[in-house]
């Protein structure tokens, strides 16, 4: 009886605070849809700016002549030291972001950058020993008057945005079936999409859409098992029931395809569009088939998750190269064709254009030439010729796969840039040997493992920023770095492209033809996307800095010598040399006078 | 419960004592190591041993053994070779879900590799890249992850190698001897290897090791293990699959019972 008098008081508590929050944020915002708000270039509403995923502003202030005069506005510590991986967003005039684990959420008054609230969840401590790749986090999502967030241990909660006092709290990992989140939520009308990471512990991928109002589930879509789990019906072009035939036994219980990259949208058609993870066992030889539906790009409704299409890049992943990275929906001209199109830069070292509509492959191609674990996509049938020679299997130490486990590119986002046509995009330029082991069992010792030596590919850099020219895929500038380009690109309509680097470099180019205009080195690595917005009357650029994820681990491990053997410098002193841990906001405009 | 167990272990070991009639078709016949505890023995002193009878129970079969060495030349693979592949018997009870020789029925349960330290020491361990084992001298068994785990860290100088899995006279508790008689300071070993002898040393501190991807190379240090019958034999492999889903709870207390410890418990929905 008591317990039901606080539940009500607590639910008539919600429904003021929720009513404040209108109030507040006034009726306009109120009245304006997501959609509407992210079209206004000064705020940043959605993690990628836009639906369409392009991270492409149509801000000027900033130009290829005056950048070089860019310098810091103004800096805040995030309080957090692992790695930053997300992106602010700036919602009237108010900053929102997160930090990595403990998941430090800020809302920051843009005109005294006083910490209007600050929300940090309390989590369940096993998430941290069963993080696959660091401790990090990809920001924040907004709608409806309220700043979405998902903490490490799968916490998901609606902060109200004026007050940062929770209106609801729901959960879509639990840590000790190995599963985390790292994601950034996306907001599509009533509904928030959260995925799931932990494909290194068998957990079977799924994305899950909460109420945006209520917090309860409202459908749940699995990457692998029978097509009820993977809402898939009638209509669907493909294989029924694929997500089982095409494993072994039962191993699509333990399948993977986890879903901890980027989510986009596009209105018109109602499709939700994301990329699954590698599947379950490291070790190929023992899941044999295409393990459906992995490595696959899916089209969703938004409102029921049915699938409206699939498309598999990577059948039988032998390589971990998880198929999570960023959709970008952009019209254009293909083959001399124009399509609504998506765009998507692969871990395999693939750029994929599909028809959105139906996900049909009108061009595939490498976007690192030192690819070489496939010689090229079928168009027709839409597999890759994959080349023997450069595929792991158990027992045998394959050499010299190009790219190596983390990708021609990893989650770090790119931009469409529509003034010059050109996609930049962040990659990773590192090669591979890859021994499998099976499942062993040592009389009472189980055992299994690959062994995995990166090293950089050909011309002996780690990384570079390309221009993709999508009319007949080509690259149309290359700018090379000495490490993996781990932070997302930000591309502005002043003809300037900004993105950071793992040695704390926070850079400028020219969008056109790649020619770096300005630098400035931050406190520390960046693998984190730079947005844009305006503030009385003013464009600033704001970034986090903090390096860590996979991409500070790679770095750790291509720094090591190869025969680093006893005594050998600690690979992680070498990355020290470079840049040292810990999470800074830096926000940069043009000079200001007074 | 526990009386209910007890007397069914007393009745299986009469059984296995008047075990060499001929075989019928009611036979549960597992393969065993006949010396290989905490595993399993021919007194039927393992927690094998309790599993097979409690599965035997279960299914309303008699339980029949047929004993060979594990560790002997060729290790486990030979005794599959010579066992199971030869007909001689037809279930393991405990044996990784993912193995690929063998029919393995769905998981029963899920451990993990362990950090065994005496608790006083304080040390701060929690994976493999914790600093405090940069300084310690550090146990494993040989050819396990715990070995590889050590090497792709170079702290492997600091290493220790035991080798109860190859040594007939040895015994995964050795590595406890040694870490009570101050040889090492810490053991990286299998915690059901090291759990049923660590029921009465309340002074070791145990820490999961976590799967990691820190240096580069996936090590998984947590698995899911199951039992299997032969490869093809999909009746056994179903057989032992049901009596999991009807009766996992029950298979559970009695590696509870054995010191056995689960790690990410809810394994439920594997």
């Amino acid at each position: 009886m008591k317990r039901w008098s606080i539940v009500i008081i607590l639910a008539f508590v919600a429904l003021l605070a929720g009513l404040a929050g209108m109030l507040k944020n006034g009726n306009a915002q109120a009245r304006v849809s997501l959609l509407d708000m992210s079209k206004d270039a000064n705020q940043w509403v959605i993690p990628a700016l836009d639906y369409s995923a392009t991270r492409n502003s149509s801000l000027k202030e900033i130009t290829t002549d005056n950048v070089k005069n860019v310098s810091v506005a103004w800096t805040m510590s995030t309080g957090a030291t692992r790695g930053h991986e997300g992106q602010p967003l700036v919602v009237g005039d108010t900053m929102y972001y997160e930090s990595a684990f403990p998941n430090h959420v800020f809302a920051v008054n843009l005109d005294d950058y006083s910490t209007k609230w600050e929300f940090t969840p309390k989590e369940d401590p096993f998430a941290v020993s069963v993080a696959c790749c660091d401790l990090v986090n990809r920001g924040v999502a907004f709608g409806d008057g309220k700043i979405i967030v998902d903490a490490l241990d799968g916490g998901i909660y609606a902060l109200d945005a004026g007050s940062g006092k929770v209106v609801w709290h729901s959960k879509n990992a639990d840590p000790e079936m190995g599963q985390t989140v790292t994601s950034a939520p996306l907001v599509v009308k009533d509904k928030v999409l959260v995925g799931v990471s932990g494909g290194e512990f068998g957990v079977r991928g799924y994305l899950t859409a909460f109420n945006l109002s209520s917090g309860k589930q409202v459908w749940r879509a699995y990457s692998e098992g029978p097509d009820s789990d993977v809402l898939i019906g009638a209509g669907f072009p493909g294989p029924k029931n694929a997500g089982r035939s095409t494993w072994r036994g039962d191993q699509w219980r333990v399948g993977g395809g986890t879903t901890w990259g980027w989510y986009s949208y596009d209105p018109g058609l109602n499709l939700i569009y994301y990329g699954t993870g590698n599947p379950g066992t490291w070790n190929p030889s023992q899941r044999p088939g295409d393990n459906k539906w992995s490595m696959t790009v899916f089209a969703r409704n938004p409102d029921t998750g049915q699938a409206k299409w699939a498309y598999q890049m990577t059948p039988h992943d032998s390589w971990d190269f998880d198929g999570v990275n960023e959709m970008i929906l952009a019209d254009l001209k293909v083959n001399g064709q124009q399509v609504p199109a998506l765009v998507h830069f692969d871990r395999n070292g693939f750029a994929y254009e599909l028809d959105r509509r139906n996900g049909k492959l009108l061009l595939a191609k490498k976007f690192d030439p030192s690819v070489n674990w496939a010689t090229e996509i079928n168009t027709s049938t839409g597999r890759p010729n994959v080349v023997f020679a450069k595929t792991p299997r158990e027992g045998v130490n394959v050499m010299g796969i190009c790219p190596a486990a983390m990708g021609s590119k990893d989650q770090q986002p790119a931009s469409y840039d529509p003034a010059t046509g050109y996609f930049i995009v962040p990659t990773n330029h590192n090669c591979m040997d890859y021994k499998a082991f099976s499942v062993k069992y040592k009389s009472g010792f189980p055992y299994v493992g690959a062994t995995v030596k990166m090293y950089p590919g050909p011309g002996g850099n780690r990384g570079a920023v390309i221009a993709w020219d999508p009319t007949d895929g080509h690259i149309a500038w290359s700018d090379p770095e000495r490490f993996p380009a781990w932070g997302g690109v930000l591309t502005t309509a002043g003809g300037v492209a900004f993105y950071g680097t793992l040695d704390g470099w926070f850079k400028a180019v020219d969008t056109k033809t790649g020619t770096q205009l300005w630098k400035f080195h931050t406190p520390s690595g960046i693998i984190a996307n730079p947005i844009t917005y305006m503030h009385n009357g003013h464009q600033y650029v704001a970034i986090l800095s903090g390096v860590g994820g996979w991409a500070a681990i790679g770095l750790a491990a291509n720094l090591a010598e190869p025969t680093a053997g006893l005594g050998a410098v600690n690979a992680a002193q070498d990355l020290s040399r470079y840049t040292q841990l810990g999470g800074d906001l830096l926000v940069f405009s043009l000079p200001q006078s007074s | 419960m526990h009386r209910c167990l007890t007397l069914m272990l007393a009745a299986t070991i009469a059984i296995v004592a008047a075990s060499q009639a001929p075989a019928r078709a009611s036979d549960l016949r597992v393969c065993a190591d006949p010396n290989y505890l905490p595993f399993s023995n021919r007194a039927g002193q393992g927690f094998e041993n309790q599993l097979a009878a409690y599965v035997a129970h279960a299914l309303g079969e008699r339980l029949v053994y047929y004993w060979d060495d594990t560790r002997g030349p060729g290790g486990f693979d030979e005794f599959v070779q010579n066992t199971l592949n030869k007909k001689l018997c037809d279930v393991l009870i405990d044996v990784p879900y993912a193995s690929d020789k063998i029919a393995p029925s769905s998981p029963y349960y899920i451990s993990s590799y362990v950090f065994v330290f005496p608790k006083r020491k304080h040390y701060d361990i929690e994976s493999m890249d914790s600093p405090d084992l940069r300084n310690l001298r550090i146990g494993f068994e040989a050819d396990t992850p715990g070995e590889n785990g050590l090497k792709m860290r170079t702290l492997i100088i600091h290493g220790v190698p035991f080798d109860s899995a190859d040594d007939d006279n040895g015994s995964p508790a050795d590595m406890l001897g040694a870490i009570t008689k101050g040889r090492i300071d810490v053991g990286v070993t299998w915690e059901p290897a090291v759990g049923p002898f660590l029921r009465s040393m309340p002074q070791m501190e145990v820490v999961g090791v976590p799967n990691s991807r820190s240096q580069g190379s996936p090590e998984q240090y947590v698995f899911p293990m199951a039992m299997a019958a032969r490869l093809g034999d999909t009746a056994t492999q179903r057989k032992l699959s049901n009596v999991i889903a009807a009766h996992k709870a029950d298979l559970v207390q009695i590696l509870a019972r054995n010191g056995v410890k689960l790690y990410m418990p809810n394994a439920s929905a594997l």
